[in-house]
């Protein structure tokens, strides 16, 4: 098979740099992007230049967004008294997708982790903590990974805001919806009746 | 080659594609292994998001001949590491003792002993009773372990009895205490109080854990002279050497 030309290459590096593509995958992708329509493949090289010219984080929540404040910090229907603490923006987008939470989010744009050099002021936790100070907030919900770390972040952060007049809670956890006791394992059904709520 | 068992500590996990982990466990059959785990980041499959840093699970993996990661094809949780307390000093004590399991043992080299002084200590640390001496008993045995315990009775150059009492140097190149006479001229000496050496002693020796109060200048002394050390055998800092300050217990 002869040499691919040196833009094809080039494309077929800069692709194979992306997460979860490897060369094969990448190969696949340039030829593909070459045999489409030249409008679809430059719609995709306007895509990527606009996301990267165009967003940002908002100034207050530090989800992504196309402006200095996001559309969920702008919307005056979401309940300022309830804020959702998630380590990142596709987090936003999952629990957006629910339907059921209708109050206001900040990101942390990561969770404390030491062994990875990840440190408390390398995240959002002192804009959180301004936010929570300047007052209107009843409740923070912590919803951070249910794993070490993210548990590790919350209580950092729930620490932090326990002089403050504010509630802190966590996501709850246990037992998937529709599945059966008897093959929930330990973990899952001490978490379920340490959390359990009243009818 | 046929798939193998095996009771581990989760030390480290690393996202490696949209949906896979490789993961650094300590088993007690084996030794550190490195392994790539398919599929973890998925809440459905073989993992039941057992592999969690700090978790205790069993494991079943395939060993691989060429020098690709060992795969990982089922992980069972035995138990999460989960906080009692609301200080998260043993928390960071926790991932101190991913970071040195990590650091200072090798891959099949198992050391069954050493894997249940940390099974112990983890259980230990999430109840955040004493944090500092439980790090610091977990240090010592692990040093004893592996060998590469400083001599605290003895000088390291002539061997004589160090003399109890008031302040004793010990060299951190030479690896333990210095008489008067084999002091001078070493290089990376600190001095010592000789109640900090018996304390070491003691927590070097003690069969079980124990929650005795540890008076603070000790602790402190204690603390600086293990952070020297063991920056001095790893040749860098430990990354959570800096967290370890927030331990008061």
């Amino acid at each position: 098979m002869s040499e691919a030309t040196q833009s094809v290459s080039e494309l077929i590096d800069q692709l194979a740099k992306l997460p979860g593509i490897g060369k094969k995958s990448a190969e696949r992708l340039a030829y593909h992007l070459l045999h489409v329509h030249k409008s679809e493949a430059l719609a995709l090289a306007d895509a990527i230049r606009d996301v990267r010219e165009n967003v940002r984080y908002c100034k207050t929540c530090f989800n992504l967004s196309e402006k200095d404040t996001c559309e969920l910090c702008g919307d005056p229907r979401r309940e300022d008294r309830l804020l959702c603490v998630v380590e990142q923006p596709r987090d936003v987008m999952a629990l957006e997708q629910t339907g059921m939470f209708r109050g206001r989010y900040h990101v942390l744009l990561g969770r404390i982790a030491p062994l990875d050099g990840v440190g408390p002021d390398q995240l959002t936790i002192d804009a959180l903590v301004g936010r929570v100070r300047a007052g209107g907030i009843e409740e923070v919900i912590m919803a951070t990974n249910p794993n070490v770390e993210g548990d590790g972040t919350a209580l950092y952060i729930s620490n932090l805001l326990a002089d403050l007049p504010v509630r802190v809670t966590r996501l709850a956890r246990g037992i998937t919806t529709g599945s059966v006791l008897e093959f929930a394992n330990k973990e899952m059904l001490s978490d379920a009746l340490s959390g359990r709520q009243a009818f | 080659m046929p798939p193998e068992n095996a009771t581990a500590i989760v030390l480290r996990t690393i996202e490696f594609s949209e949906t896979s982990l490789v993961v650094s466990l300590f088993t007690r059959e084996h030794g550190k292994l490195g392994v790539l785990a398919k599929g973890a980041r998925r809440l459905k499959g073989p993992f039941e998001s057992a592999l969690d840093l700090l978790a205790v699970c069993r494991i079943v993996f395939l060993r691989k001949s060429s020098e690709a990661l060992d795969l990982l094809t089922e992980a069972k949780l035995l138990r999460r590491f989960r906080m009692d307390s609301r200080s998260l000093a043993g928390l960071y004590g926790g991932y101190y003792v991913a970071e040195l399991l990590s650091e200072l043992t090798h891959e099949y080299d198992p050391h069954p002993e050493l894997f249940d002084l940390a099974d112990q200590t983890l259980v230990r640390l999430a109840e955040g009773v004493a944090v500092a001496r439980d790090v610091l008993r977990f240090e010592l045995h692990l040093l004893r372990h592996l060998g590469l315990l400083p001599s605290l009775e003895q000088c390291v150059g002539c061997g004589c009895d160090v003399p109890a009492g008031g302040r004793v140097a010990f060299g951190h190149w030479d690896g333990g205490v210095l008489c008067p006479k084999c002091r001078p001229g070493k290089r990376q000496v600190a001095s010592v109080r000789s109640d900090v050496l018996r304390t070491m002693v003691q927590l070097a020796e003690s069969g079980e854990p124990s929650t005795e109060p540890m008076d603070n200048r000790t602790r402190g002394e204690l603390r600086g002279l293990m952070n020297h050390y063991f920056a001095h055998l790893l040749g860098k800092k430990p990354k959570m050497q800096a967290y370890l300050g927030w331990d008061q217990t």
